[in-house]
């Protein structure tokens, strides 16, 4: 390996470091804080090393990985979020039943698998980024191992992701027999030679679609998500959001843009009608939902179906309509998953509507966060969701895709219902006083609330001015190709 | 020879269903055995030697030893010897039996006249394995490293039992400490 391959991996091993200082922290038996601040230096070092090998890029590590702009991307956008969900985390764990401890190391693991998954190239990188996803994420969801939802969450994701694996490893073997190679770009050389694509290789690619939209929670693999959302401690439900999804669609992206997939009319027909079946699924599913948890859960499963609308096109411009949907989505998830760990109490999680009655009356600064947070969702102008949404729009309508297109909007009207109804919720003048005592470090909780902030801003920035981030994610796209 | 590849295929997969329709643990363990074995005869007999070697040593070898070990752990007492006794009629080792004698038939026409007929496959030499897998896919080698830990450290948290104190006195000291 040369220096320069060694420099473009340096964030990557970095990150892997982290997992392994957390855990001579904890043979070195400190406390949480010093887990928790240790964490944080290491993710920062991360995002510092990837500035300071900007230069070296693109780089290709033969046969396995491929370190470029777009991995650069996907990667920050990663780290990014593993930083906010730390944060919150803390103040989470310190006040549950469980030694939080473990769960550090647990979701660095985690992050380097989904990490991994944007910079392969290969199928081997592939499965291996994607079982170091979904392995440590089987012991987070589970990690509140003595009340019963966690278990429940645990075990149903445990199966399905495993069965998940199985189909997964089954199209990767299908398509290897089609094209002699699991390297993306040696595929995409054979199936340019071929005439027609054949059977065998459209059969695999379907068989590994179905692991794709089981992690990203698309119909019809989407049984597990509001299950799983409920179950699972609100910081890990925000990582599954955020930080697993963005590492598969990245994959699937990079697969799909290797291969020119958009060429071939019948795998884009399976992905129209996915498309289609999840956004119309998940919003209606999330009509009537009376657990907010449920409900973040049934709408990320319709934003994932907005997002492979973006996905149709395949062109450049799909590209940087995902990369700002992805970016706008994980913002306002992380905003959302936040407010409802702040507001959690110690025993059980706030999670019933009901809960949030009036609360604007109770605690004005939240009620407003979490209000940006569901309008973003929505798709209201002035927030970063809104021009994700136009991006993707945009990126359908060229393409001509019109029934997706058309599908898009009639669910977006349908997803403002429910949303609205939440918004109507807050403001309503019925007080329910959450019961929260504060026994922790002051400093965590301005903490907390900065990164809030910062994040409303962030989505109220990007929503206004979406012109100050636009040209940074076609730079970065730029990268190597 | 490729009706070899098929009569094991076949035990392999008849063996595996066997696997999840049983009810007692041994006696699933019995035909998850065989299923390895197999799956090791499919591997031989597409000239991967080594693979098979390394399927029964680690699996039918190792991991199913840690198995029964645990199994036998579980099951103490004078009431499970008897209930050990009933398990062990003739129709519960008769089949995974036959089905290990078909493999070792397999084996036994692979000995002596595989050289006959030409395999359409080539063998993979020892010396390529270690060479690819600490050469180009040495990334991958370490990623696993990075699985096994996270299986590890996950698995310690979900089994992990709360401290038991034989006495309060012990328990009080270590509080104070």
């Amino acid at each position: 390996m040369t220096h320069e391959q060694l420099m473009a991996l340096l964030p990557f091993m970095v990150l892997a470091t982290a997992s392994i200082v957390i855990i001579l922290l904890i043979a070195f038996r400190q406390g949480h804080t010093v887990i928790q601040v240790t964490g944080f230096l290491m993710m920062c070092l991360v995002i510092f090393t990837m500035w300071y090998v900007r230069d070296f890029l693109p780089q290709t590590i033969m046969p396995l990985l491929i370190v470029d702009g777009y991995g650069a991307l996907f990667t920050g956008l990663i780290i990014f979020c593993v930083l906010v969900v730390g944060l919150f985390s803390y103040i989470y764990f310190e006040e549950r039943e469980e030694n939080p401890r473990e769960y550090y190391i647990l979701i660095f693991l985690s992050t380097l698998g989904a990490a991994i998954l944007t910079i392969s190239r290969h199928f081997i990188s592939f499965f291996i980024g994607l079982e170091l996803l979904s392995v440590s994420l089987y012991a987070l969801i589970a990690y509140l191992r003595t009340r019963n939802n966690a278990v429940e969450a645990g075990v149903k994701y445990l199966l399905l992701a495993a069965l998940t694996s199985a189909f997964l490893l089954f199209g990767m073997a299908l398509i290897y027999m089609d094209a002699g190679s699991m390297d993306f770009s040696a595929i995409a050389q054979k199936l340019h030679t071929a005439e027609q694509s054949s059977p065998l290789f459209l059969v695999g690619f379907s068989l590994m679609m179905i692991a794709v939209g089981f992690k990203l929670a698309l119909v019809p693999f989407h049984l597990w998500a509001a299950d799983v959302y409920q179950g699972a401690p609100p910081p890990v439900a925000s990582f599954i959001a955020t930080v697993s999804k963005i590492g598969v669609f990245a994959v699937l992206l990079r697969f799909a843009q290797e291969l020119h997939l958009q060429n071939n009319h019948s795998i884009m027909t399976i992905i129209s009608v996915i498309a289609i079946f999840s956004m119309i699924s998940g919003n209606l599913l999330a009509l009537r939902q009376q657990n907010i948890k449920r409900l973040l859960a049934y709408s990320s499963i319709a934003h994932f179906g907005y997002l492979l609308v973006a996905f149709l096109p395949g062109n450049s411009a799909g590209v940087e309509a995902a990369a700002f949907y992805l970016i706008a989505y994980a913002i306002t998830i992380l905003i959302a998953f936040g407010v409802i760990i702040l507001l959690s109490a110690k025993d059980k999680d706030a999670e019933r509507l009901s809960l949030y009655r009036g609360l604007f009356w109770e605690k004005p600064f939240v009620a407003i966060v979490l209000a940006v947070a569901l309008l973003s969702l929505a798709g209201i102008p002035l927030t970063a969701g809104f021009i994700g949404k136009f991006y993707v729009l945009m990126a359908g309508v060229q393409q001509q895709a019109w029934l997706p297109v058309i599908v898009l909007v009639v669910t977006s009207v349908i997803g403002l219902y429910y949303y609205l109804r939440i918004i109507s919720t807050l403001f309503s003048d019925v007080s329910v006083a959450i019961e929260k005592e504060k026994k922790l470090h002051p400093f965590f909780y301005a903490a907390s609330y900065t990164a809030l902030v910062v994040l409303v801003l962030l989505l109220l920035g990007f929503g206004v001015m979406p012109a100050t981030i636009i040209p940074g994610i076609k730079q970065f796209l730029l990268i190597g190709n | 020879m490729n009706y070899l590849f098929y009569i094991s295929s076949i035990v392999a997969i008849a063996a595996t269903v066997m696997v999840i329709t049983r009810h007692q643990p041994v006696h699933a363990l019995l035909y998850l055995v065989v299923s390895f074995l197999g799956v090791a005869m499919i591997f031989l007999s597409l000239g991967a030697p080594f693979v098979a070697t390394l399927e029964i040593i680690l699996y039918a070898g190792a991991i199913i030893v840690l198995f029964i070990f645990v199994v036998m752990m579980l099951n103490l007492g004078r009431e499970s010897a008897i209930q050990e006794r009933q398990w062990m009629q003739p129709k519960t080792w008769i089949g995974p039996s036959i089905l290990t004698a078909i493999l070792l038939g397999e084996l036994l026409v692979l000995l002596t006249m595989g050289g006959s007929a030409p395999m359409p496959q080539q063998t993979v030499d020892l010396k390529k394995i270690p060479l690819s897998l600490y050469g180009e896919y040495v990334i991958a080698v370490e990623l696993t490293g990075f699985l096994l830990m996270a299986g590890i450290v996950g698995a310690a948290h979900i089994g992990r039992h709360k401290k038991k104190y034989l006495h309060r006195f012990l328990k009080q000291e270590e509080e104070a400490v």
